[in-house]
């Protein structure tokens, strides 16, 4: 119950400090943006000639991969830096003391502020995704193969950047832990690439650097489990052996997304741990 | 580990604490006695607040332990009887007070039946009747420090810890707050009070812990540890070689102002000297024991440490 409540706050306080108002508007600002440049797309014409209706519907997928990108670098950025002060913030001005002191375990309360960042983060994936989707297929009559499930893995992506960042937070200062776990989220975007690369040479060594820093955080995998789901098969045949993180051949493994859920557990575990056995 | 009793409110033995190099605590041991209010005193950086975490369970010793409220040292079932009010306070700045003592009132346990009545009248023990739908970001710091108090107060704990409960409030605000201490001191409640006002902790505590240097440098009963004799006052007259010569029989006399201070005296001295100066024809206009008071102790106590 304590779990429920601390959630109910953790998203009463995003609500309160404006944070969900903000990031609606921006998500609608950025829908009719994209919605004019679709509408451009169509009524593009080509030597005087409207283009081939195939061509919009690829280049919109191409698009609509890419304006995923963009939500996978907002969902990694707003776990990142949601959670950065979540605990820290809370112990270093002494908001913690009076709860800590009351009948409620410690994991409870991070299981509360990561339930609730979740809840936040979800909704807002849902949200904005689902409203570009629905602005693509109303002015070009593209539609993602699977958005839900591409919409599960972005959220896959906060959810991991929530995790690490929470355990940060647990034991270092709002702007470092949320620093370094941008950094940590940066190398792990250059391992991906790495590994692209690795597959393109035949490098058995480079095409490892990248399923390694996958394993080390799985934020990358995430993103391009989300990305397969977004391509039409058609665009698949396209990219062949010419991976990249915005163009992905295949999904990651089964056991590498598995993998990717574990390590977000064992993450909120820690961190649990990790509050438990600090002094306040 | 030290012997504990579970029928006092806070019964810690051997307590400490290092925090890398720096002995926060080195050796506290005290018992506080369920009903009584106990003041800890103590300068700067004497381990007052780190004392307070390691009963509250928000730090861990790293040696010593006991009970409060008769369990071990953070116990979370003990926590649901404890009210804490931190020396630095903070509360969600978003919220209004009603909204932090629900939040509160739900993780004590409070039922939703009695949540209502039950901030309504901490609302009003604090003053903040009126203003309790404010959001507390707007409040002054001693509004925010009167919530803070509210919240401690909540589910009428059988424990209350107050860590500097008056440091941000005006003179009527810390008149409330004399008061409210005394009814919970009549209702039974144990308070434990970290203040620096000694004042305050003179007219308030049974007994009071002076703390120093992380080691309890002195303890007892608040009117024995003020209560010792500095001898006695008195006016008398005429003033001359026979007054003089009858107080050095009890002690040294010296002059302050209108008043002779006869000091190394003692008070059953008292009724002989009286009968002396009477018989001796001298006029006594007034004559009163002197006891130090508690911020002299307070001084006394460190300087010989």
């Amino acid at each position: 119950m304590n779990v429920v409540r601390i959630a109910f706050v953790t998203l009463r306080e995003m609500s309160r400090r404006k944070l969900v108002i903000a990031a609606f508007a921006l998500t609608l600002v950025t829908a009719l943006l994209t919605g004019w440049g679709f509408y451009a797309l169509v009524h593009q014409t080509s030597h005087g000639r409207p283009i081939a209706h195939s061509q919009v519907l690829a280049s919109t997928a191409f698009m609509i991969v890419m304006l995923g990108y963009m939500f996978n670098l907002i969902f990694a950025l707003a776990g990142a830096f949601v959670a950065a002060p979540a605990l820290a913030g809370d112990i270093e001005t002494g908001l913690l003391l009076p709860i800590a002191t009351r009948p409620v375990r410690r994991s409870e309360i991070v299981l509360g502020k990561f339930v609730g960042i979740v809840v936040m983060l979800c909704a807002y994936a849902y949200f904005a995704g689902m409203i570009e989707f629905a602005i693509a297929r109303a002015t070009t009559g593209y539609w993602p193969p699977h958005p839900v499930i591409a919409l599960g893995y972005l959220c896959g992506v906060g959810i991991t950047m929530l995790a690490l960042t929470l355990l940060l937070s647990s034991r270092m200062a709002s702007i470092a832990g949320g620093v370094t776990a941008i950094v940590l989220y940066g190398l792990a975007w250059i391992g991906g690439i790495i590994g692209d690369i690795g597959t393109q040479v035949h490098s058995v060594g480079f095409a490892n650097a990248g399923t390694v820093s996958q394993l080390i955080l799985p934020s990358d995998a995430f993103w391009r489990a989300a990305a397969f789901h977004l391509e039409p098969a058609a665009m698949r045949l396209v990219i062949g052996s010419h991976a990249s993180p915005f163009a992905v051949a295949a999904p990651p493994p089964l056991p590498m997304m598995a993998w990717g859920v574990g390590w977000i557990v064992v993450m909120v575990v820690c961190a649990c741990w990790s509050l438990s056995t600090r002094d306040l | 580990m030290p012997t504990v009793s579970t029928d006092a409110a806070i019964d810690v033995a051997h307590l400490a604490k290092r925090y890398g190099d720096v002995d926060a605590v080195s050796d506290v041991t005290l018992r506080v006695e369920r009903g009584a209010i106990f003041g800890f005193l103590g300068p700067n950086g004497a381990g007052k607040t780190t004392c307070v975490k390691l009963l509250l369970g928000l730090a861990s010793p790293t040696a010593g332990g006991g009970t409060v409220l008769g369990r071990p040292l953070g116990d979370r079932a003990a926590r649901a009887r404890i009210g804490y009010l931190p020396e630095l306070f903070r509360y969600h700045d978003w919220m209004t007070a009603r909204e932090e003592l629900d939040f509160h009132a739900g993780l004590i346990g409070i039922e939703r039946s009695e949540r209502d009545r039950a901030i309504d009248d901490v609302l009003e023990t604090i003053g903040l009747s009126e203003r309790a739908d404010r959001r507390i970001g707007t409040y002054s710091k001693g509004m925010q420090q009167r919530v803070g108090l509210g919240v401690a107060l909540l589910g009428s704990p059988d424990l209350i810890v107050l860590d500097e409960p008056t440091s941000a409030l005006d003179p009527i605000g810390r008149i409330d707050v004399r008061e409210i201490l005394r009814s919970l001191k009549a209702r039974g409640a144990t308070v434990f009070l970290n203040s620096h006002l000694l004042g305050e902790v003179e007219l308030l505590c049974d007994r009071v812990a002076i703390v120093d240097r992380g080691r309890i440098a002195a303890a007892g009963p608040t009117q024995e540890l003020v209560g010792v004799a500095r001898g006695v006052r008195l006016k008398a007259s005429p003033a001359g070689v026979p007054l003089h010569s009858i107080l050095t029989r009890y002690g040294i006399p010296r002059d302050d102002g209108d008043w002779i201070v006869v000091d190394a005296m003692t008070r059953d001295d008292v009724p002989q000297l009286v009968r002396d100066l009477v018989a001796a024809g001298i006029a006594l206009h007034a004559i009163e024991p002197l006891t130090a008071t508690l911020e002299e102790r307070f001084m006394e106590v460190l300087q010989t440490r």
